[in-house]
């Protein structure tokens, strides 16, 4: 085996380890626990908000705080989850389930520890696994052209929408959205505009800023205000041991094995990630539990399997996006925005032109981890308290902190007024029952799939059987050939309308 | 006669046929031009028609599929959302940052259902007012009007 990579990932620790990284790679952290804990507010919607932010920072800085909110928030939203019994983050409500009533029985410190040490371990695999398998995909990577991209990006897409929840037509429909919105600007190739209906603010292309905040950030404050008001109540029972007895341990260690394998398998699954990561492993720790009856009362399998398996899939979901240039989620969608506007094209070259990038973000990766223990067990009275406050004064911050974030990219006021289309917009689809998660996946990757499709189409001189003809691609339709069939099958359509049902 | 059976597919196909349409539409001017020299009509023309390919489907299902009715959509906290954020964006250029977002504030919290509490809108108005001048403006550096105009 080579053993190269662990050169690499020294060089790695050496790049993550300057202070000035640390210190925003502890800020990613905090504020990616603080979201978490706060139920209301997502990853999705803090990091779109912070891209501004991330400007004046360089690349690997700016990788570094955007990683740490997204893992953060799986730390901070088992807290909320077993405290309150209200999910902090949509990956931690499986968590809610037997979390919460540890908690009621006294053993809410087992809970959070058994959390924290969970995802601690699943972290850590998580990033071995990115640091061993990273480099051969991207090798494999070097070998890919036009035709392949464009297969790679049609498989990707179509697993996505077999992933994601809800119904699939709706999800290709978004997709296709995403991808004819993505196009508004000046055609590069030609310099015609394209859906630019004269606003000069939209030459460039569509912010994605106002598109994501709208979509997902404000729709979900307005959706928290049209639901009753309720009061969160943390349980106020003793915290202070966090460490887990032994019987714990012995109850839970094959559980966080479990679910930190499917968390990394579900991350690098393109429409995977965190949330269908916790589903999976809390339905299989009931299938292989010996008393499956014990669910729902308190097993501390269920609450350490799917908090393992959330936080290896948000760390093993970026080995597509660092490796083949393509994001297999909506948060991903955002990384790879915040790497374009950084003007680093993300795909196979990043190891080659910039390792200090890919090594020094997964060595950064291990470090949160690290972090994120010491935030979230000695200091848990200090999130705790925070539920306290009530969201009547949280979402005008949150909106306040989206506009600036908005306005602060770009200073123009017609940014803000997109946004409000997209609100807008965003709301009558969640009315509609489409999910709009799809659609980000769509825009980002509207006009990388035009320009791959293009040079294929020239390299064949217009023969669409180019796709057919070269092992890879054809290998790749093969696959997405059998994902469409996949959801057809009555047996698959099943287990995929359970994965998202929690009992 | 006809029956809708689920008026959620029905809205979101007819939404699909609608941007498809649009799409043809507001590209109708882009050429097309042939599949070894894509034009800068090609991707997008392509893409407006399996739009609007899938919202037929969608849309048809609706008479054949049963589902839930579309939720009456609350008009207050998306009136109040969305007019809080376009006095933002019409403020911000001519009075500053403080101003925009005391306005934003107030406007916001009128969404809730409940009788605001007038002394807790102000003051959080003016705290975020506050703090979004010295955090973002003086730490953050950012360049927008702290104060009156540009």
């Amino acid at each position: 085996m080579d053993l190269g990579f662990l050169n690499n990932l020294v060089d790695g620790f050496v790049a993550a380890a300057s202070l000035n990284n640390l210190m925003f790679c502890l800020m990613g952290c905090m504020l990616g626990t603080l979201i978490g804990v706060l139920p209301g507010i997502g990853p999705i919607p803090t990091i779109a908000m912070l891209l501004p932010v991330t400007y004046g920072l360089s690349p690997l800085t700016s990788l570094i705080m955007l990683a740490g909110i997204y893992y953060g928030a799986q730390y901070g939203g088992s807290t909320t989850s077993i405290l309150v019994n209200m999910p902090g983050e949509a990956s931690s409500v499986v968590t809610c389930i037997d979390g919460h009533q540890m908690a009621k029985q006294g053993r809410a410190g087992s809970a959070l520890g058994v959390a924290a040490l969970g995802s601690f371990f699943a972290g850590c695999v998580g990033t071995i696994f990115i640091a061993a398998f990273g480099p051969p995909l991207a090798a494999f990577a070097q070998k890919f052209s036009s035709p392949e991209y464009f297969a790679l990006m049609v498989l990707g897409l179509v697993t996505a929408v077999v992933m994601a929840h809800g119904s699939v037509l709706k999800a290709v429909a978004m997709i296709l959205i995403g991808l004819l919105f993505g196009l508004i600007g000046t055609d590069v190739n030609t310099g015609v505009q394209r859906y630019t209906f004269g606003v000069e603010e939209l030459w460039d292309g569509m912010d994605f800023l106002p598109l994501v905040i709208g979509m997902f950030g404000i729709v979900e404050i307005i959706r928290n205000l049209e639901g009753k008001e309720v009061k969160r109540e943390a349980m106020s029972t003793r915290i202070r041991d966090l460490w887990p007895s032994l019987k714990d341990f012995k109850d839970s260690w094959k559980a966080v094995i479990r679910g930190t394998a499917i968390g990394s398998i579900l991350g690098v699954v393109p429409g995977g990630g965190a949330v269908l990561a916790a589903f999976a492993a809390y339905t299989i720790e009931k299938k292989v539990a010996k008393d499956p009856s014990r669910f729902g009362k308190g097993a501390i399998e269920g609450v350490a399997a799917p908090e393992a398996a959330n936080n290896a899939a948000a760390q093993t979901s970026f080995i597509p996006l660092l490796t083949l240039g393509l994001p297999s989620n909506a948060i991903m969608a955002l990384m790879m925005g915040a790497m374009m506007i950084q003007g680093i094209a993300p795909g196979s070259a990043v190891m080659q032109t910039r390792p200090d990038l890919f090594w020094g973000m997964v060595a950064s990766m291990w470090i949160g981890n690290l972090m994120l223990v010491i935030i979230n067990l000695p200091m848990i009275g200090m999130w705790v308290k925070l539920l306290s406050v009530p969201y009547r004064m949280l979402y005008p911050a949150i909106l306040v902190f989206c506009m600036i974030g908005i306005y602060g990219t770009s200073s123009s006021y017609v940014q803000i007024i997109l946004t409000a289309v997209f609100t807008l917009f965003g709301y009558v689809l969640v009315r509609l029952d489409c999910e709009p998660a799809p659609m980000i996946l769509g825009f980002i990757l509207g006009p990388l799939m035009e320009e791959n499709l293009r040079r294929s189409m020239v390299l064949s001189r217009g023969d669409p059987m180019i796709f057919l003809n070269r092992p890879i691609s054809l290998t790749l339709l093969i696959m997405a050939g059998i994902v469409v069939l996949l959801i057809v099958l009555p047996q698959f359509r099943k287990t995929r309308e359970e994965a998202f049902v929690e009992d | 006669m006809i029956k809708i059976k689920s008026p959620r597919d029905l809205g979101a196909g007819l939404l699909f046929i609608v941007i498809g349409l649009g799409g043809f539409y507001f590209g109708r001017k882009l050429n097309v031009g042939i599949s070894s020299r894509m034009g800068p009509g090609y991707f997008p023309m392509m893409l407006s028609g399996l739009i609007c390919f899938f919202g037929i489907i969608v849309g048809a299902r609706a008479f054949l599929l049963q589902g839930p009715p579309i939720d009456k959509p609350q008009f207050r906290p998306l009136f109040f959302i969305i007019a809080g954020m376009l006095a933002f964006g019409w403020l911000i250029e001519r009075t500053g940052l403080a101003i925009s977002v005391a306005a934003l504030v107030i406007i916001a919290t009128l969404a809730r259902r409940a009788k605001p509490n007038y002394v807790e809108m102000i003051a959080l108005a003016i705290g975020l007012a506050i703090f979004s001048v010295v955090a973002f403006i003086y730490g953050l550096g950012q360049t927008m009007p702290a104060w009156w105009g540009k």
